[in-house]
């Protein structure tokens, strides 16, 4: 057994070609999920059972099953259903791609909610309190006080899940996309080597994870300028 | 209103949190221009009676009027009524994420709908009233204690208030702090503003208070001018309270 | 829904298999998680550096990657090494149990490290200087301090960790494990009913998910009884 350097480097550049695919699936289903999301956490916070139930049954759910089983139950299961084959979604159903953004956003949308939601759970009370004494109304008070502080307190934990989100985006190569990690398995497949192919699909992800994390760190320094006690940034 | 008719009036008000009964029989009257201290041991429903009047607490029972309106679920204009009911928090409650200036301008822009100008011409002269215009731009974190609470005061006094309340307004603040806070306060009331005031701080009590109050368990056990007040309480309980506190 | 019938066997032992693999991982998440915590913790430099390697890279890498890696690799090591002791071995590899197993406990034992470390440092200092004071060995202090307040803190995330290495098992399946998800995929080759049968993995993993996180609350409302105010 011996360790195929120059495997590496011819393997690296057609992995590369992933990236593209990877990235469009990451910020597609990322912009997309946010936006569920909000959608969901404003649900969950009406105090409205009718609005908050649903949104908690579809929370469970979706936090409860493995995200391979929803990406499967998309892509396999729904072409199945004749209203879906007949519907005007069809184009997106039928096409492995929209299927993974489907299956994604559903996922990262139940996860990212919650996140929110601890956000808004985490906003002193006294400063909504604050508000209210001044005679400031529930939508003022979320808007202009809620929202800036939730958006900062929520932030550290939606980072991870965008890297929770980066990793999911591999299981597309489980419905056939040649996003890095299908391109790599095929590799694998041919070449019989998947210390050198693996290794190196696993060491580009974590350089995009890590900045990711510093991303989110500059945006963490940015929306958290006012707990300075000296002003800097 | 006129000088005579009641600002607050509140009629056999009572409150209760599941089983505990926080507010039993509560009746009081506050005119325009009264200073009003309130003390008594904690948990004898002082800060609850005060949260009642500008509903940051519902009463369950009895009839709390502010002015002529009477403080209801029905309500229409909740919010109304807030403007001018200024409080004042025990842990100040600035708007973290803002600075001092638009913690000030907030309110009257959202609130009263006072346009950019004019809401920051009034924030300034409150900044000024309060002693710290050159903070009007730094954010609540890199003030101390005792400036972050007098801009509080400033914020609630920016909305012009008919009556403000104070919830405790010293308790949270380092000793040193405690009467640069109380200073603002003298000074508000020898303006003439109406105020009720839950405190611990008996010489505030004793130098500007029209009326104290003594409160416990949920009762107002006694009430009286400063002066019989501390020299000849009348009650068993506030004789108590009153040498415990006053002791050394 | 009769169309499942004659596969109700296959998806119960399938449900075996995944509650056999949550535990084995488990235990091995518990352990490489107080490993990585302990190694963070000590003062030793190197340790910590190792540490924070091991937390980078499975917390960086998709698991199926994670998976994909230790099977085929582990493979492709075992056969080269059983090679120099018989030659005409043509291939040996690591049933997918335990590559699974090992690789899920591995992914959430670098996040397990970071739960453990931070309820480690959460117990406050002053209560194990009281216990220092009282005259308990470090030991004891260790022991009836911090080890049941540590439970306590890491208990929440713990939690979703447990909830983590159920859902990995279905990224098994890919290379070839018998659970649920596999059991589906050959339903699927003979009645050619996609959506019933995956929604039929969905449902028996919502019931594991489902057990552990009423398991969690119960163990929640029972280490957080001495700091409700009314019992």
């Amino acid at each position: 057994m011996s360790f195929d350097v120059t495997l590496i480097f011819a393997a690296l550049p057609k992995i590369l070609m992933g990236i593209g695919l990877t990235f469009q699936l990451l910020i597609l289903s990322g912009v997309l999920g946010l936006a569920l999301a909000v959608v969901l956490m404003l649900m969950r916070v009406s105090g409205k059972w009718y609005l908050s139930w649903p949104a908690q049954v579809y929370i469970y759910v979706f936090r409860g099953t493995p995200i391979l089983v929803q990406i499967f139950i998309v892509y396999y299961g729904f072409p199945q259903l004749e209203f879906i084959r007949e519907g005007i979604l069809w184009p997106i159903f039928r096409d492995p791609f929209g299927c993974a953004i489907v299956a994604l956003t559903l996922n990262t949308g139940a996860y990212v909610s919650e996140i929110l939601r601890g956000g808004v759970l985490g906003v002193d009370r006294g400063i909504l309190e604050a508000g209210e004494a001044l005679g400031l109304n529930r939508r003022q008070r979320f808007t202009y006080l809620t929202t800036p502080i939730a958006a900062r307190l929520a932030l550290p934990a939606y980072g991870n899940d965008v890297i929770s989100l980066l990793k999911s985006t591999a299981l597309a190569s489980t419905i056939t996309l040649a996003d890095m990690t299908g391109i790599a398995r095929t590799i694998v497949a041919q070449t019989y080597a998947p210390y050198e192919i693996f290794i190196s699909l696993a060491i580009i992800y974590m350089i995009i994870t890590f900045f990711i994390q510093k991303l989110m760190a500059r945006v963490e320094r940015w929306l958290g300028r006012y707990t300075l006690r000296t002003g800097q940034t | 209103m006129s000088a005579t008719h009641p600002l607050i009036r509140m009629r056999h008000v009572g409150k209760h949190f599941g089983t505990f009964k926080a507010l039993n029989d509560i009746n009081l009257e506050v005119t325009k221009g009264e200073r009003i201290v309130v003390c008594g041991p904690s948990g004898s429903g002082k800060s609850t009676m005060i949260r009642c009047i500008n509903r940051l607490e519902k009463h369950d029972e009895g009839q709390i009027f502010i002015g002529d309106i009477e403080l209801t679920d029905k309500l229409r204009d909740l919010n109304a009524v807030r403007r001018e009911v200024g409080m004042v928090f025990q842990s100040f409650n600035l708007f973290p994420h803002m600075t001092i200036l638009k913690n000030l301008m907030l309110a009257q822009k959202l609130v009263r709908k006072t346009p950019k100008a004019e809401a920051r011409e009034v924030a300034m002269h409150y900044l000024n009233r309060v002693k710290i215009p050159e903070q009007a731009d730094k954010y609540p974190i890199q003030l101390s204690g005792g400036q972050q609470q007098r801009v509080a005061i400033a914020r609630a006094l920016c909305m012009k208030p008919e009556v403000m309340l104070f919830d405790e307004p010293t308790s949270a603040l380092d000793p040193e702090m405690i009467n640069e806070v109380l200073d603002v306060m003298i000074g508000l009331a020898k303006d003439g503003m109406t105020m009720i005031c839950v405190t611990h701080e008996m010489g505030f009590a004793r130098s500007v208070a029209d009326r104290v109050i003594f409160m416990d368990a949920g009762e107002i056990v006694e009430q009286g001018t400063p002066d019989t007040f501390f020299s000849a309480p009348e009650n068993e309980r506030t004789k108590l309270f009153l040498s415990q506190i006053l002791s050394h | 829904m009769d169309v499942l019938s004659g596969w109700w066997d296959d998806f119960f032992w399938g449900s075996v298999v995944v509650a056999q693999v949550f535990l084995a991982s488990l235990v091995l998440m518990v352990l490489f998680g107080l490993i990585g915590a302990a190694a963070k913790l000590s003062g030793s430099r190197i340790a910590h550096k190792i540490a924070n390697g091991y937390t980078i890279v499975f917390r960086g890498t998709p698991e199926i990657l994670v998976i994909l890696l230790l099977y085929f690799g582990s493979a492709i090591t075992l056969t080269a090494i059983a090679q120099l002791f018989k030659p005409d071995i043509k291939f040996l590899d690591v049933p997918p149990f335990w590559a699974g197993t090992i690789a899920i406990a591995l992914i959430v034992g670098g996040y397990a490290t970071e739960t453990f470390r931070g309820a480690f440092l959460g117990v406050k200092p002053g209560s194990i200087e009281a216990a220092q004071a009282l005259g308990m060995s470090g030991f004891q202090a260790f022991i009836y301090v911090r080890v049941p307040e540590m439970w306590r803190l890491a208990l929440p995330a713990f939690g979703n960790h447990m909830l983590s290495l159920i859902k990995n098992t279905a990224l098994i399946s890919i290379i070839g494990l018998n659970e649920t998800l596999f059991v589906a995929k050959q339903a699927i080759g003979t009645t050619g009913q996609p959506f019933i049968m995956y929604i039929m993995v969905g449902v028996i993993y919502l019931g594991f998910s489902s057990v552990i996180t009423l398991t969690v609350m119960a163990l929640e409302h029972y280490g957080n009884r001495h700091m409700r105010v009314t019992t």
